[in-house]
């Protein structure tokens, strides 16, 4: 059995694991991550895209707010590629408590949000898709995350720092000698093969799945409280900021512009399983209600997809007597050397993912403080690969790029302007062979028609290009087809329905997959 | 009246089932006007004629699994038209094919055998009656195969074609040809253009035929020619001294669109005047660029296809309509039952939706109004591989149902 040995190890590849591994190699330390999937598969990939200006905290939380506007402006700055300044606003429709607006302002004057107030008339010609019926409205400084982005390049910058990033890489033990946690057994879940990683500190970024992950440890009382929120992505961007009920946070009362789309969220469900994606027919119905609330006519647009995202909410099952939590905070950091005396381990969990690098930052100051070491952090000065010019993603680049190259260049992708030679490279730099995996990466198949003329080419060039067998080639095809399938037919209707038919049509009728040769 | 027309019959839809329609109508005498909101199906098919390939296990004889999907479909749309219609309408269009504009080009098969066609991915679908240019792909005379794509026809992977067809026993190998073409992005269509030049053809075979290995056939994207095919393909075969065929891709289809002039040209022999823009059913009224236009006729043909056309439509609140003459539907699921289910290819309950007919395919609340092609209820064309065969066989039936109404009429008037 192959084993590795690492300063740090990280367990989950989402927004704040990436961000542990990409802070602690910046600082010097050997960085090992793994995640059972591929990066950000769980509830980093699974939310609406909203960087917070902390608006929406002002008045209930207002640590959360002064955490969200602090991060905010530091993430335009080293994550500016991964982010598109759309602004934010709150208004104040007919269905929201007027007295709320007031609340607001101070709340945020409070908390240092910049918070503005326009007249409607402003809002609506800023927005006019907005309920002409808003009688207040506020400009905050919201903008939107491409996480996928975001999450590759943290991890790309950190393996150029010499951390190995190892998605499909499942926590299947945790070992321990006496109160000392050395490492964990991964199981590979391409090849099922095991390998044991050794590690002076593990650390838990499991987000919901913390609880989980903790368990293999033998460590008590980290129940984390999966919370499941649905998401809708409409066709267009309904709105070009991101708009917000001024009202008490709330379902549905989010609707947020993202590349070409723009998401309504979102639901909150209790559950037991972090693993439960269920949709329900009401919160679809709820969500497009709301929908319809802020943007008249939201009902008209097409839905494109449907998901759900689990919120990992903390509750510390552990009896009372330590002081390691803090009930305060949005996010938990548990240094299990103070909480449970076990050394080498350290939880992160909680939170929100416009503080993600600051949960990071927290977690490897308490991974150095395990190692007895004093290593400054630097995510918040040092660029993310990529986003050095500081300048923020706009939404007509891809285009612009594409025109500069209109005879040269093939067109895989159409909804969501991928080249051929983009494709090709993703395909080479990941060596996946799943297409699932490339969407995430280039936002293959995204767009309206959700796959429908770029997945047969995107499967020919692998096929072509990666050595695969025909049956492997369909294999991910099929897996796509259903995978896409999955979060379509629920908020399917009107004209999406239309668009999926003439998907049906290429799939089923003119390339007649349901019957590929199988083995 | 000022703003109205008037008609012994209007189609409402120019896909399969409404052209076959007005082409049957024109040539029994009638007036027709042909109405239709863009372009319909035929440019998105592969424009072979399927008329029964799974039900659900594979079918090898349409006629013959026609008969038992019959017996135990009573409301599917081939039970409504009868068995004796399928075959009359496949044999009227192969013939209307054959007369058509296109020199040569005609349409190969029969109801006594499907055959099974290469499709881009390499399954093997079956057809009943095939393109001429597509024939030497059926399986059964696929000893050897050489699939040949190009690197800038992004809709065609021949590799991932042949590799499937080798998966099911046949010896395939791929070939992509670098044909130097203006642009790194070309659709069917525009490589089409080029086949129907006999120099750049002459230039294309010449690099091919280095190639290729002795008596392997040449399976090609389906881009041979929209203007003659039958003599791009003569001209292929001959230069390179074997079979050639071509493999149906993504949209746009190149056949479809010959498929579509043959018929527009079938139209116009017969004198069809069409408008391609945008109790009892008394008229049409239409809005094209601004002019608003009322089409009157004693009959109405509705072909306007089913969710893939927008002409049905499932809202926002789950409720599913006719949206162009608001007719009930059947085929619903029950009330609060599942719409859609979870496995993507597994047969989704909404599949079968369509326009509510008698057995003489008039709507239910409209007796003049007669429902053809995807529109009707019963059917998973996909799933059946059976789309253009109830667009044919309907289309065809719903003419005749019209034409005989007319006649008993004048009888009766003359008597």
């Amino acid at each position: 059995m192959a084993t590795l040995s690492t300063d740090v190890l990280v367990i989950g590849g989402g927004a704040t694991g990436a961000g542990i591994a990409w802070d602690a190699a910046l600082r010097g330390l050997d960085v090992v991550l793994v995640d059972r999937q591929d990066l950000a598969e769980g509830t980093s990939g699974r939310f609406h895209g909203m960087i917070h200006s902390g608006g929406r905290y002002a008045v209930k939380d207002p640590r959360a707010a002064v955490e969200c506007i602090g991060e905010n402006r530091i993430l335009r700055r080293v994550a500016a590629d991964c982010i598109e300044d759309t602004g934010g606003m709150f208004v104040t429709t007919p269905f929201d408590d007027p007295a709320y607006a007031d609340k607001l302002a101070k709340g945020c004057a409070d908390t240092g949000v910049d918070c503005e107030e326009i007249t409607p008339a402003q809002a609506l010609r800023d927005e006019p898709r907005l309920n002409p019926q808003i009688s207040r409205a506020f400009r905050v400084p919201d903008a939107n995350i491409d996480v996928w982005k975001a999450v590759w390049a943290m991890s790309h910058g950190a393996q150029q720092h010499g951390a190995r990033i190892l998605p499909y890489h499942a926590a299947v033990a945790i070992h321990r000698s006496d109160d000392q946690v050395t490492g964990v057994r991964v199981r590979d879940a391409r090849t099922g093969e095991e390998s044991d990683i050794e590690a002076r500190v593990t650390v838990n970024a499991g987000g919901a799945w913390a609880g989980q992950i903790a368990d293999l440890a033998g460590i008590e009382g980290v129940r984390v409280l999966p919370g499941r929120g649905i998401m809708i992505a409409m066709n267009h961007r309904l709105v070009n900021t991101v708009v917000n009920r001024c009202q008490m946070p709330s379902d549905g009362d989010i609707i947020v512009p993202v590349r070409t789309v723009s998401v309504v969220g979102t639901t909150d469900v209790n559950t037991d399983d972090p693993d439960d994606h269920t949709v329900n027919q009401d919160e679809v119905d709820a969500m497009l209600d709301d929908g319809e609330k802020l943007v008249p006519g939201f009902r008209r647009a097409r839905a494109l997809r449907v998901w759900t995202g689990v919120r990992p909410l903390f509750e510390d099952a552990k009896p009372a007597g330590t002081d390691s939590r803090d009930v305060t905070r949005a996010h938990a950091l548990l240094d299990h050397e103070q909480r449970d005396g076990v050394r080498g381990f350290v939880t992160i969990t909680g939170g929100k993912l416009t503080t993600f690098r600051l949960m990071a930052e927290e977690t490897v100051d308490a991974v150095c403080r395990q190692l007895g070491e004093t290593r400054p952090c630097k995510t918040a000065s040092v660029p993310l690969p990529g986003s050095e010019s500081g300048e923020n993603y706009r939404l007509g680049e891809r285009l612009a790029r594409k025109e500069a190259n209109l005879i040269d260049e093939q067109v895989i992708c159409e909804c969501e302007l991928v080249p051929r030679a983009r494709l090709e490279e993703a395909i080479t730099r990941t060596g996946s062979t799943n297409l699932d995996d490339i969407r995430r990466q280039l936002r293959l198949g995204m767009g309206p028609c959700q796959g429908g003329f770029c997945i047969y080419r995107a499967a020919g060039i692998l096929h072509a290009r990666d050595g695969l067998s025909a049956e492997e080639a369909d294999g991910s095809l099929l897996d796509f087809l259903q995978e896409r399938w999955k979060g379509v037919w629920p908020v399917l209707y009107g004209d999406q329905l239309r668009q999926v038919r003439l998907d049906d049509w290429i799939f089923q009728g003119v390339l007649d997959v349901a019957h590929l040769p199988r083995t | 009246m000022r703003g109205e027309l008037h008609f012994d019959a209007v189609v409402i839809g120019a896909g399969t089932a409404g052209l076959t329609a007005a082409v049957r109508l024109a040539q029994s005498g009638a007036r027709v006007c042909v109405l239709a909101k863009g372009h319909g199906s035929t440019h998105l098919a592969p424009a072979t004629v399927d008329v029964l390939g799974y039900a659900p296990d594979l079918i090898t004889e349409p006629a013959a699994g026609l008969e038992k999907l019959m017996a135990d479909h009573p409301e599917h749309p081939y039970a409504l038209v009868g068995a004796e219609v399928v075959g009359e309408a496949t044999g009227w269009f192969a013939d209307v094919v054959a007369a058509g504009p296109l020199p040569g080009y005609h349409y190969v098969g029969s109801l006594e055998r499907n055959q099974m066609l290469p499709t881009a991915v390499g399954a093997l679908r079956p057809s009943a009656l095939v393109p001429e240019t597509m024939a030497a792909g059926e399986r059964a005379h696929l000893v050897g195969v050489c699939i040949v794509g190009t690197p800038a026809l992004r809709d065609f992977h021949p590799s991932l074609c042949a590799g499937n067809l080798a998966a099911a026993g046949i010896e395939a190998r791929a070939v992509s040809l670098d044909l130097k073409l203006e642009r790194a992005d070309m659709s069917t269509l525009g490589i089409a253009r080029h086949f129907d030049d006999p120099t750049w053809r002459r230039q294309f075979c010449a690099e091919l035929a280095l190639t290729l290995r002795a008596e392997e056939h040449v399976g090609l994207p389906a881009m041979l020619g929209l203007r003659d095919p039958h003599a791009v393909l003569t001209d292929l075969e001959d230069r390179l001294g074997r079979r050639v065929f071509e493999i149906p891709t993504l949209p746009p289809s190149v056949p479809g669109m010959r498929l579509y002039e043959i018929l527009r040209s079938a139209l116009r022999a017969a004198g069809v005047s069409s408008t391609l823009d945008g109790g009892r059913l008394s008229s049409v009224s239409t809005n094209a660029a601004g002019h608003n236009q009322t089409y009157r006729a004693p009959a109405y043909v509705l072909a306007s296809g089913g969710f893939a056309s927008g002409a049905i439509e499932l809202d926002s609140h789950w409720v599913c309509h006719d949206r162009v003459l608001g007719l009930p539907l059947r085929g619903l699921p029950a009330e609060g039952a599942a719409r859609f289910v979870p496995t993507y290819l597994d047969e989704q309950p909404l599949a079968r939706v369509g326009i509510a007919v008698d057995g003489e395919l008039r709507a239910e609340g409209a007796e003049n109004v007669f429902v053809a092609g995807a529109s009707l209820p019963g059917a998973a064309p996909w799933r059946e591989g059976s789309g253009e065969g109830i667009a044919l066989a309907s289309g065809y039936r719903a003419a005749a149902l019209i034409a005989g109404q007319s006649h008993t009429k004048q009888e009766a008037t003359t008597a």
